[in-house]
């Protein structure tokens, strides 16, 4: 475990935030910025769902937990990847609870030095309980 | 209503037609806006000079939204399953850009299918890569 990290932190929950409800008009906004014309992402109406990855928009209320903010600075970082897990498709009027874990801390060494690697998964469920997404945020630092 | 691709149209191998753009920098920003991701380093090439970038950057979550639109427009809406994304190099825009994805593999059972997907520049560099799976009809 690089940092010195205790590993128990692996899989805690940091966060739990509920964000919403989801506007039609933010979900045909944030289609129509992807160039997206198939209806069931753009037109309002009962059909209307959210773009696949409107899900990455959800990033709840603590970016990192307490322990990792006083070793890493956040603004070092850069978005490395993700990857999104699709559920139950995003409606208007949803409102997600947004659960925040760390899935994973590693390092990693290449021609410019060490990186740390810091994967926050956030677990995305609707007010039926049903899950839409889960996206692992993988963030690196140097 | 939006036809979807059938499982047995595809074959293991299979490359999906390239998709060419040009990226604007004003579709970076309403993106951007959209997103929820309004900040120096994807709005202005200033802001984002005093960042340490070399001009405005492309949010990698735009980068996979656009691989996402790209592998519904053939396989049709609601079909993706999975995306997983690493983001190598920045995307900047202002430049034309290429989707690309070709299939891996075939899951019967689920009449699913696994892809390679990437997005390249002009010249062939590979600025974000990745997998993912669509169910098909």
């Amino acid at each position: 475990m690089p940092l010195a990290l205790d590993p128990a932190i692996i899989g805690q929950e940091f966060d739990r935030t509920v964000e919403g409800p989801v506007t039609a008009e933010e979900l045909i906004a944030f289609a129509r910025a992807l160039g997206e014309t198939h209806p069931e992402y753009t037109e309002p109406g009962p059909g209307l769902v959210a773009h696949p990855t409107f899900c990455v928009r959800f990033r709840g209320g603590r970016f990192y937990p307490e322990i990792l903010l006083k070793l890493i600075d956040v603004r070092s970082g850069f978005d490395a990847g993700k990857d999104i897990q699709l559920g139950e498709p995003i409606r208007p009027g949803d409102t997600i609870e947004v659960c925040s874990t760390v899935h994973e801390v590693y390092e990693k060494t290449g021609r410019t030095g060490s990186m740390i690697f810091v994967v926050i998964r956030y677990t995305l469920t609707n007010q039926r309980r049903e899950t839409v997404a889960v996206v692992d945020n993988r963030f690196m630092h140097r | 209503m939006a036809v979807r691709r059938r499982f047995e149209d595809v074959q293991e191998g299979d490359e999906l037609p390239v998709r060419s753009l040009f990226l604007s920098k004003d579709q970076v920003r309403a993106y951007a806006r959209a997103g929820g991701q309004w900040s120096p380093r994807f709005t202005d090439d200033e802001g984002a000079r005093r960042e340490g970038l070399p001009g405005m950057i492309t949010p990698g979550n735009m980068s996979m939204g656009l691989l996402a639109s790209f592998l519904e427009a053939w396989a049709g809406p609601a079909t993706l399953r999975r995306l997983g994304t690493t983001f190598r190099g920045l995307v900047l825009p202002d430049r034309t850009i290429r989707l690309c994805a070709a299939v891996t593999q075939k899951e019967s059972a689920s009449r699913s299918i696994e892809l390679d997907v990437w997005l390249e520049g002009d010249e062939g560099e590979r600025w974000v890569l990745g997998t993912a799976t669509l169910a098909l009809a």
